[in-house]
């Protein structure tokens, strides 16, 4: 019964991750590819994509990315299942109907929104701030070396929040209630009871949370393509849209891509690992 | 739970109201930037709403050129990819729902074994399953180019079904085995000892009982693959076999594209999974939770 699960695990999973290390480790570029022979060449991809300053500001921006974006996401994760857990505010139900909707949009059209948002010239977020005469000149958010990397953390935040506001407002109801009811007889106000009560019954799913949106903020790739590509300069290469672009655009050298993806991969690696030792170490299932 | 007093109701309505607008605000850019001309989003740049509404962005793109209305009677330049749009929109149909069957399939006989069977080879199996979920796609992709390249399966839907498939069985197997694992296993017991096979009383008595589950996987699996850029972006070169994300991406860098169409294309691309999330937000919610924690 396993059988399809496992051709495809090989097929599609761990040959081709076997194969980018194969490749890594190879001359592969168009004119091999052409002739079908990829000649060993060592370490060399890996010196190269190491000696690449793009390499290591990719790596600089996307260290910085990922600890913005999961730092924000698990803050406003439970400020928000919090909110949205408070059944007797109408306002409150309303926002939980809405919460899911970012989920729903495709990340290219998120960015490509987002970008709308941003524009300089045209842009609805300038629009917005000039209506309520906050700002007197148009403000260029994505098109500044110094703001651009902020300015794409905010679109993926949005994308991905609801994710963590999910599983944060599900461990929320597996908190008993009688718990709260004894501190409040002791006399814990709103502030003790969250600190003693709720932050450490929700220990376990801000740790899942941390894992998992590291992991996939670090492979962060349809937003940066839509509204930066990598720019203005190289202020919003990251490491997946370094890898995507040393190998499919000129002069597409694919070991070099295949050993930079490799890194990237090992770097995710080590996270599942922790994830694994976490989160499923005591698993029955 | 608690009393609240009046001045904190209002702090929380208030705190409703900033994140249902946050919420709100590209859904609004979206549908602004989509109904009006570029010439209007010219005019008058710290303008919010346009002067005048207009669909012909609509309408380019579903008549795939044939009729440009007023703001594109003058174009000399549409996007070829625009002119696909139905082509797009169908290819993205047939891949999510042929990847949506496919995980389903593969996924739920696997997540059953994971749950029933208690062996050293399906727990490997999970945890092998676990650490699949993190492969990000770009380390997929380099090599599988040049595989799919080789076998002559670049620009084939059948190529981007097969390796969307296997990208996103582990994550389907991950939300359905707690499902599976909370299904009492006293039925299928008796089953089994009026005399029927493992597989017999899987299809029979677990996958009805299952159907919560199946729904829940099925409807993230179709989004995800709805979603899914880079893998046919990259295996896809051609027009006829681009999905719409890829179509849509091939808009970034055409400097002859505004806003207004793009924003049109956007809106038409992202209605079908907002439909869905309105519609079986309860499953997906749950499958959600499933999916990252265990049962």
């Amino acid at each position: 019964m396993n059988l399809p699960t496992l051709v495809f695990l090989g097929a599609v999973l761990a040959y081709p991750v076997i194969y980018a290390g194969y490749l890594s480790v190879h001359k592969v570029g168009l004119a091999q590819l052409r002739r079908g022979e990829f000649p060993f060449s060592g370490w060399e991809n890996y010196g190269r994509v190491l000696e690449d300053p793009l390499f290591w500001m990719a790596m600089k921006n996307t260290l910085l990315f990922t600890a913005i974006t999961v730092i924000s996401e698990i803050v406003l994760a439970v400020a928000i299942a919090l909110l949205i857990n408070q059944t007797s505010i109408w306002t409150s139900r309303v926002t939980r109907f809405l919460i899911l909707l970012p989920y729903a949009i495709p990340p290219i059209c998120n960015g490509l929104i987002w970008s709308f948002l941003y524009s300089f010239q045209l842009g609805f977020l300038n629009r917005i701030l000039f209506s309520l005469g906050l700002i007197h000149d148009p403000v260029n958010w994505a098109g500044n070396p110094d703001t651009a990397l902020y300015a794409v953390t905010v679109p993926y935040i949005w994308r991905t929040l609801p994710f963590a506001i999910i599983l944060v407002h599900a461990a929320l109801q597996g908190i008993p209630r009688e718990l709260y009811e004894q501190a409040a007889i002791d006399g814990a106000n709103a502030w003790h009871r969250f600190r003693q009560i709720t932050l450490p019954m929700l220990q376990q799913i801000i740790a899942v949370i941390l894992i998992l949106r590291t992991a996939f903020a670090f492979a962060v790739f349809e937003e940066i393509l839509a509204i930066t590509q990598g720019g203005p300069g190289d202020a919003t290469w990251v490491a997946a849209w370094y890898s995507y672009k040393i190998t499919f655009s000129p002069p597409n050298n694919f070991g070099m891509g295949a050993a930079s993806a490799f890194i990237l991969a090992l770097m995710i690696a080590a996270i599942a690992l922790v994830y694994l030792r976490a989160v499923y170490r005591r698993v029955q299932l | 739970m608690f009393k609240l007093s009046l001045p904190n109701r209002l702090a929380l309505h208030v705190a409703n109201l900033a994140v249902i607008a946050v919420i709100l605000l590209p859904l609004a850019a979206v549908i602004i930037g989509s109904i009006q001309s570029e010439k209007s989003l010219q005019a008058d740049t710290r303008r919010l709403l346009p002067p005048e509404v207009t669909g012909d962005n609509f309408l380019v793109i579903l008549t795939q050129g044939e009729q440009r209305g007023r703001i594109f009677d003058q174009a000399t330049y549409l996007p070829d990819n625009i002119k696909k749009f139905y082509r797009a929109f169908a290819n993205s149909l047939i891949v999510a729902v042929s990847v949506t069957f496919l995980t389903l399939l593969f996924g739920a006989l696997s997540a059953y074994t994971i749950a029933r069977l208690r062996y050293r080879w399906t727990l490997f199996l999970l945890q092998a399953n676990i650490v699949s979920r993190f492969v990000p796609a770009i380390v997929l992709m380099i090599p599988l180019y040049i595989v799919m390249r080789s076998l002559g399966q670049l620009n084939s839907l059948s190529g981007v079904i097969l390796a969307e498939t296997g990208f996103l069985l582990p994550y389907a197997i991950l939300i359905l085995a707690p499902y599976f694992d909370a299904i009492p296993s006293e039925l299928e017991e008796a089953a089994r000892i009026d005399g029927c096979s493992r597989l017999r009383a899987f299809v029979h008595i677990v996958l009805p009982l299952a159907t919560p589950a199946l729904a829940a996987c099925g409807v993230i699996m179709f989004i995800v693959s709805w979603h899914e850029l880079l893998i046919p972006l990259i295996l896809n070169a051609r027009p006829e076999f681009m999905t719409l994300p890829v179509v849509i991406a091939s808009l970034v860098g055409d400097v002859f594209v505004f806003f207004n169409l793009m924003m049109a294309i956007c809106l038409l691309a992202l209605l079908p999974t907002v439909v869905l999330v309105a519609l079986l937000q309860k499953y997906i919610v749950e499958g959600l939770a499933a999916g990252a924690v265990k049962g």
